[in-house]
């Protein structure tokens, strides 16, 4: 108990700091009220993969192994093209998900760089604000087998794992990834959706975990306070709408856990926080919008984002965030190369690029979440020191020891846990 | 040219109508038919979804689990068109019969809400009504409030927010109605001795100003009588002091097709809205449009959450139905003003 390091007590170095969380939460809001759709005409692709989806079932792993060779018909597996077709690489990350230009918001100097080395060009675009509605927009087209536009997509882990069941994204070519093989940092390998790492490269990391304002509420340090009726918080506290994060902290409060989740521990999880409901503790379950009401004073004891947490402070320096003693959840958005991809060379080459440590650092020194190459730290020293040291960035071994990664999930799982979670929403 | 349009009757209205038509098809119908159509499928993305009518079970096991979110989303959405209409109609007929030469400032000043995007004014009614916000914060420090009220996260806020939401849906059709209103009737009514119209107008308004307010209380949750107190007191004092015999008989009864269309342009999106549930609510305040997302989106469970849209399309054409029915505006402002 006595060695529960405090993570926001590092100042804050030059960054484009997001200030409008409420406008990035009215964003996915817009999003989620557009009906589906993509900005790409589909094509149907001539080289590429038959999805998997209309054969039936296939073995998550053999359809991760082989998402090209999944189709019931035994036509000649297609070897990734030699050579790609013209045109840039379509690449659909997160907002706030790159190094830009300070002088000039559009440019992202690693990606100029990038074209500067390699002569490819790349389309980078900012068009996922949340999993499941960008899901909505490309699972068309790869239940229908045809191209998504996208060259790279960059998903958190469950959903990254959703795909890679589906046979929807296609294995690398490791003759391309060089440094991807040799600096992924070995906390990220191995996991059950892709145990050789083949489908799969981590773009940032982030770890959930206790949001509090002290002022209010003293220093938090146990995941048992979400279940105690304290005056101090009762009302006043906030969870997660993401299913993993606020599942997987009510497991590690019931001392479960959520590396290997059980229909039994969700059940249990479940009941835990529909009592904490019922007592009149839970004031609201929210997506980014907890920020700002922890900002606004709305709430003083939430489940929070670490990135989330280097904003809060820039408006509320009181603020802080501890990962409890009974653990935290670490989660990961992850590049993926769908079925289809017209640019597969050209993509392996950028997700590789992204693990030369020093282009890792220039990313890292802009936005604010944690970093999975190797050595990106040494690099980021030498440019920014204070952003290296600050343990919300880089977290120190005590901390990352205490994190979790919320296991893999079958499809039946899945959505009996999404049933389940749906009650403690609301919804169900 | 002419002698052709002149033979051919239909060209212009079927000209006229095309573009209408074909955007209905393209972005209406088609959805819809899709829709309706994945309502009978049975399955999961993994295995792939099947279509068999012998599905249309999906429609009673949606309905019958969710039918309580379907209850709450009538309710909120009845107290806020009710509460629409208290705040919209004295605002259109001051508009209309007061306005002067600011009618088209303060129509103006109706509309402008909307140059704002719908999301960022509910957003900002987060600020307005935080805990420690500009209103609730100073009430709080001088002790008229005690410390743990609040207003978000009830559904008096979800109303709230639907109410704020869609006040110009109700304020304007309600204004059309009432500037069409030919002042000489009312003139003639008043010539007819239909003057001030105080010990009915108390009692009328009192009972029900109360009976509203008392109704609102309950849907709230909060103290009804307290409510209803006020609402018939409010409601006594406007019967006594503002409405006359002239407004009852002409007036109101030559507006009712405005109130008619006011409510409905507020009720039908209230019903479906999910966003001042998501936004202002609580986990106990969400309505049904919030559990069509989550069934669409978090949990891919595209036959129920069709069947659940699609039930609620046909509930929405039957309420609409019977209110025509009923309150149907021709006939019965017609039948008013004869009474």
């Amino acid at each position: 108990m006595s060695t529960n390091d405090n993570l926001t007590g590092t100042p804050i170095s030059r960054r484009r700091l997001l200030q409008g969380s409420a406008l990035m939460g009215a964003a996915a809001f817009l999003a989620a009220c557009g009906t589906k759709g993509t900005a790409n005409t589909p094509s149907p692709s001539a080289a590429a993969t038959v999805a998997a989806s209309t054969g039936g079932s296939t073995a998550p792993s053999e359809a991760a192994v082989a998402s090209a060779s999944v189709a019931p018909t035994a036509t000649p597996v297609p070897t990734p093209a030699p050579s790609d077709a013209p045109g840039a690489i379509n690449w659909a990350n997160w907002t706030y998900y790159i190094d830009v230009d300070p002088k000039d918001q559009k440019k992202h100097p690693t990606l100029d760089a990038f074209t500067k080395s390699t002569g490819l060009q790349v389309k980078y675009q900012e068009v996922i604000d949340d999993n499941e509605t960008f899901f909505g927009t490309i699972q068309p087209q790869l239940q229908g087998g045809q191209d998504t536009g996208w060259d790279i997509i960059t998903m958190t882990d469950w959903m990254a794992a959703r795909l890679i069941r589906l046979g929807w994204v296609q294995s690398f070519n490791a003759a391309n990834m060089p440094n991807f093989t040799a600096n992924l940092l070995d906390t990220y390998k191995g996991v059950g959706w892709d145990p050789d790492g083949s489908h799969h490269a981590p773009w940032q990391s982030g770890m959930t975990g206790i949001g509090f304002d002290p002022a209010k509420t003293g220093n938090v340090t146990s995941l048992a306070a979400y279940f105690t009726p304290d005056p101090r918080w009762k009302g006043k506290t906030e969870l997660l709408s993401e299913m993993r994060d606020t599942i997987g902290l009510t497991m590690l409060y019931l001392g479960l856990d959520p590396t290997q989740p059980t229909r039994d521990g969700c059940d249990k999880a479940v009941a835990a926080l529909q009592k904490a409901k019922a007592d009149g503790i839970i004031r609201g379950i929210k997506g980014n919008s907890y920020a700002e009401d922890l900002k606004a004073g709305d709430a003083v004891l939430v489940m929070a984002w670490s990135g989330d947490m280097v904003q809060v402070l820039v408006d509320k320096p009181g603020i802080k965030f501890n990962i409890a003693t009974e653990g935290g959840i670490l989660w990961t958005d992850n590049s993926m190369i769908p079925n289809g991809a017209k640019h597969k060379n050209g993509a392996e080459k950028l997700i590789d690029w992204y693990y030369i440590p020093e282009n890792a650092a220039l990313v890292e020194d802009y936005v604010n979440y944690i970093c999975p190459v190797k050595g990106a730290d040494v690099a980021l020293k030498k440019i920014d020191p204070s952003v290296a040291s600050n343990p919300l960035i880089f977290p120190p071994a005590s901390t990352t020891a205490r994190l979790h990664i919320f296991g893999a999930l079958s499809e039946a799982d899945e959505t009996y846990f999404n049933q389940q979670f749906a009650k403690v929403l609301g919804v169900g | 040219m002419g002698t052709f349009l002149k033979r051919h009757h239909w060209v212009t209205p079927l000209a006229l109508l095309t573009p209408g038509i074909l955007w209905l098809l393209v972005f209406y119908l088609w959805p819809a038919l899709q829709m309706f159509i994945a309502s009978f499928w049975h399955g999961t993305l993994e295995t792939g979804f099947v279509f068999s009518l012998d599905n249309w079970t999906n429609y009673p096991d949606a309905v019958g689990q969710f039918a309580p979110f379907y209850l709450r989303s009538v309710v909120y959405a009845a107290a806020a068109t009710m509460t629409t209409f208290l705040i919209a109609y004295p605002l259109a007929y001051t508009i209309a019969f007061k306005g002067g030469r600011f009618k088209n400032l303060m129509l103006f000043l109706v509309v402008a809400p909307f140059f704002t995007s719908f999301l960022l004014r509910t957003i900002s009614w987060k600020i307005i009504l935080g805990d420690v916000g500009p209103i609730i914060g100073p009430l709080k420090g001088i002790g008229v409030l005690p410390q743990d009220f609040h207003i978000l996260a009830t559904p008096m806020a979800v109303i709230a927010g639907i109410t704020y939401n869609f006040l110009p849906f109700m304020t304007l059709p309600v204004y059309v109605a009432l500037e069409k209103v030919d002042v000489r009737l009312v003139e003639a009514a008043k010539d007819l001795y239909a003057g001030p119209w105080r010990p009915g107008g108390l009692i009328a308004g009192g009972i029900l100003g109360g009976a509203l307010m008392g109704v609102l209380g309950l849907v709230f949750g909060v103290d009804w009588a307290v409510f209803a107190v006020i609402g018939a007191a409010f409601g006594g004092f406007v019967g006594w002091f503002l409405v006359s015999e002239s407004f009852i008989r002409v007036t109101f009864p030559l507006s009712l097709s405005g109130v008619f269309a006011g409510g409905l342009l507020t009720f039908i999106p209230a019903i479906g809205d999910y966003i001042n549930a998501e936004l202002l609510g609580n986990p106990s305040t969400n309505m049904i449009g919030n559990v069509i997302q989550n069934k669409f989106l978090t949990q891919n469970d595209y036959p129920t959450a069709s069947a659940l849209s699609f039930a609620m399309m046909a509930g929405v054409l039957v309420v609409v139905a019977i209110y025509a029915k009923v309150l149907g505006t021709e006939e019965l402002s017609a039948a008013a003003a004869r009474a």
